[in-house]
């Protein structure tokens, strides 16, 4: 069940937040360098929410959105993980991954961990990739089957006369113009492997790795000394280390491909085309100085691909765990943010009437054609010192009904200080280039079920005072007796949507983004609430316990259409 | 919360099962072609459900599951091949929760449920995308290719370029759920 067991303070909590909000509306001025906000986040024209994730920082506030660096911190609600335990956001850059399954994208084959070392972490099978272009090889007969129209046919059958041989269905590179050929068309990994293991450059890793296998253990040991029941490494055990004699000569080894020197330069002179030469994204998978010809290159055997179970960094309980078999897309355990943490989009009013317009007008001529048009459309872009409306809606996943609060989150008086002193002569000139409007006060949002029964959880929360309040509160701010375009909107099953309003500055430029807290409270009442049976009478002698849980958000709203280009769009 | 997609009224055939059809997309041999349902066939879309197996009696030749999207100007054929000397068609199977972008030529031999596939993309012949797969816009796929689970394919020819989130089933359900909901008739 969706239901949080504790409420500890994680590091993506700010306990000092919730008392920030007043009863009016809470009308923030960020301040934004036109120069950092203009590129980053242009190229996505949607309004978008991310979600913050504190691994990256020391303290559980996210850093300014219009610094590009911030971008790393905040992911997409479904690429996030939640810990139960911790009671806190986990994000990919921060959980422990460890390998559950191997297998061969190709032949998606499962690879037991005990023969992905003896083969090479590639498959053993018959999966090989084309050195040209990494397109999958077939194998072909010598005898490809005679098409009635002449055309050339994609042999695809492995029947037919030896010798066999690897074909591209891409760029038609086949293993016979580098001379491999194979007397029957099964077993070509262990045919080919055997080309590999007797290359100079792997036997003398095989010999380093003998040099070094007595050492290992040690290795392995100080590798691992901070998994739990691995014992430290001990320095002392094995610090003589005899010298190393190399099977080849250095210097004979830099003359291994085509000759090296003289005899490359000599190559390079008499080229006729470019792609005789082979890039160095062709090349650059093989350990040693291989010859830089293009009819060198030997057919790939296709690396293994693997199944990943993802851990909690701080407390190290399983957020992932897939199901063995290489092609489910099932999992055992599966902690995801989204069941916790409620889905938030944003959309802008006036955008999407613009859109639905564009799309009215070009019905029956190609959709596929219409996003294009809209990119260049008046009614899409926020103009400069004007006033657009915005609608979060915001979907509860829980089976609890929550009560959430935005706010908008304030400068550090750190970061004002330092604007003020290196620039402030500049700052002062130009005006804050946003202000964003957000409900203050507090509103509910319905809790998931199969079946919707809202009307019980509206008395509950006494909806209508909310709504009344944040109402009057825009109107207040207004000055003006137009619709209500700040508070809560509209209310459906769990999804409650609020408008809010940002103001652009004459002069802005860059993009509207702002960091957003939203932070929740539910009443988790039942500890076990699957285990109904004995939960009922200890659920009516303990009160409700109100639990809260905070996080961060970064808000884009897109970019701001700056002045002069208003000019030039009326002109023309 | 996203707006509704509006199709005219007059050129759409909605079945029983909710499937949308365009009076425009050219259905060869619809007695070899299943809609699993809530299935949305695009204007200027071709399936080529004539393509089949010879040989006597009933065949299946093109199934779609439930909620797929045949984008606008696609091409869907059945792949074939001389095995043995004997031409053939093979049939295709795709599952449910599939969106197919627009002017995109699909030969695949089998795709799984939950498979986005791009704008002008070529799935060469039977290929094998597994389930939750994602195929970038104008991603080249040579025949022959198998996609594995929850990987995003792009390029040509087309390679593995990540592996996808947890929750993608999830979030390509919810979407194309979502895409049937908005797809609404407009009267003129």
């Amino acid at each position: 069940m969706l239901k949080r067991s504790e409420d500890e303070d994680g590091p993506g909590r700010g306990p000092h937040d919730l008392r920030d909000a007043s009863t009016c509306q809470d009308v923030l001025s960020l301040s934004i360098s036109s120069t950092a906000g203009y590129p980053v986040g242009g190229t996505e024209m949607a309004p978008s929410v991310q979600y913050h994730c504190a691994c990256l920082s020391s303290s559980p506030a996210p850093p300014p959105p219009h610094l590009p660096s911030s971008s790393s911190s905040f992911h997409p609600l479904h690429t996030l993980f939640f810990c139960e335990e911790c009671d806190a956001v986990r994000c990919n850059r921060c959980v422990a991954v460890e390998v559950s399954t191997y297998y061969c994208p190709n032949c998606l084959f499962e690879v037991p961990s005990a023969s992905v070392r003896a083969e090479k972490n590639r498959c053993a099978r018959n999966c090989f990739m084309c050195p040209n272009c990494r397109n999958t090889l077939s194998v072909v007969p010598s005898d490809p089957p005679e098409n009635s129209d002449g055309r050339l046919t994609v042999p695809i059958s492995a029947v037919g006369e030896p010798p066999f041989f690897l074909y591209c269905n891409h760029c038609r590179w086949d293993s016979a113009e580098v001379g491999i050929t194979f007397e029957k068309p099964t077993g070509l990994a262990a045919q080919l492997q055997k080309f590999e293991d007797s290359a100079p450059d792997s036997l003398e890793f095989d010999r380093l790795k003998e040099h070094f296998e007595p050492f290992i253990p040690a290795a392995s040991a100080a590798l691992a000394r901070d998994i739990p029941g691995v014992s430290k490494y001990n320095p002392s055990q094995g610090d003589e280390m005899t010298e190393y004699r190399s099977r080849v000569d250095i210097a004979t080894a830099s003359r291994m491909g085509t000759g090296g020197g003289d005899a490359d330069v000599e190559y390079m002179r008499h080229l006729e085309t470019v792609s005789e030469v082979a890039s160095l994204n062709q090349r650059w998978t093989s350990s040693w100085a291989t010859s830089f010809q293009a009819r060198d290159l030997k057919p790939l055997r296709i690396p293994l691909h693997s199944k990943r179970s993802k851990r909690c960094p701080a407390c190290t309980h399983i957020l992932i765990k897939p199901e063995q078999k290489a092609q489910s897309v099932r999992y055992k355990i599966k902690l995801v943010a989204a069941n916790y943490l409620p889905a938030i989009t944003v959309t802008l009013p006036h955008a999407q009437q613009a859109q639905a317009e564009a799309a009215r007008r070009s019905l029956g001529k190609s959709t596929a054609a219409a996003p294009e048009d809209d990119r260049g459309g008046s009614g899409v872009g926020m103009h400069a010192g004007k006033t657009y409306p915005f609608h979060l809606a915001l979907t509860n996943p829980l089976y609890d009904p929550i009560q959430v609060r935005l706010s908008v989150q304030r400068m550090h008086v750190s970061t004002a200080t330092t604007t003020s002193a290196d620039g402030s002569a500049t700052e002062k000139a130009r005006r804050p280039p946003f202000a964003v409007s957000l409900p203050t006060s507090s509103f509910p949002i319905a809790a998931f079920a199969e079946a919707w029964e809202y009307e019980d959880d509206e008395d509950m929360f006494g909806v209508d005072d909310d709504e009344v309040g944040a109402g009057r509160g825009g109107r207040e701010k207004d000055g003006r007796g137009k619709v209500k375009t700040v508070g809560v909107l509209e209310k459906r099953a769990n999804v409650t949507v609020v408008g809010g309003e940002v103001v652009i500055g004459k002069e802005a430029r860059g993009a509207v983004k702002f960091n957003m807290l939203v932070s929740y409270t539910y009443r988790s009442d039942d500890p076990a609430p699957s285990e109904g049976n004995d939960g009922s009478p200890t659920k009516s002698t303990k009160p409700p316990e109100i639990k809260t849980f905070a996080f961060y958000t970064v808000v884009d709203l897109g970019l701001i259409i700056p002045r002069e280009d208003v000019r030039l769009d009326s002109e023309s | 919360m996203d707006p509704p997609i509006y199709y005219s009224k007059a050129e759409f055939i909605e079945t029983d099962t909710g499937n949308k059809v365009s009076r425009r997309a050219t259905i060869a041999g619809p007695q070899n072609i299943i809609l699993g349902g809530k299935t949305i066939i695009s204007s200027g879309a071709i399936i080529r459900g004539d393509l089949r197996r010879t040989g006597p009696g009933h065949a299946v030749v093109i199934s779609l599951g439930r909620y797929c999207l045949v984008g606008e100007g696609c091409v869907m054929r059945p792949p074939y091949k001389t095995y043995r000397g004997n031409f053939n068609y093979y049939p295709m199977k795709i599952g449910d929760h599939v969106h197919i972008g627009a002017n995109s030529v699909v030969e695949a031999a089998t795709i799984g449920n939950h498979v986005e596939i791009g704008k002008n993309c070529v799935i060469g012949k039977f290929t094998i995308i597994k389930d939750c797969a994602k195929i970038a816009d104008n991603t080249i796929v040579p025949p022959n290719t198998v996609i594995p689970a929850l990987s995003l394919f792009a390029g040509s020819p087309g390679r593995f370029i990540e592996d996808l989130p947890e929750s993608t089933q999830e979030m390509v359900e919810a979407q194309t759920k979502q895409f049937y909901t908005r797809f609404q008739p407009l009267e003129r």
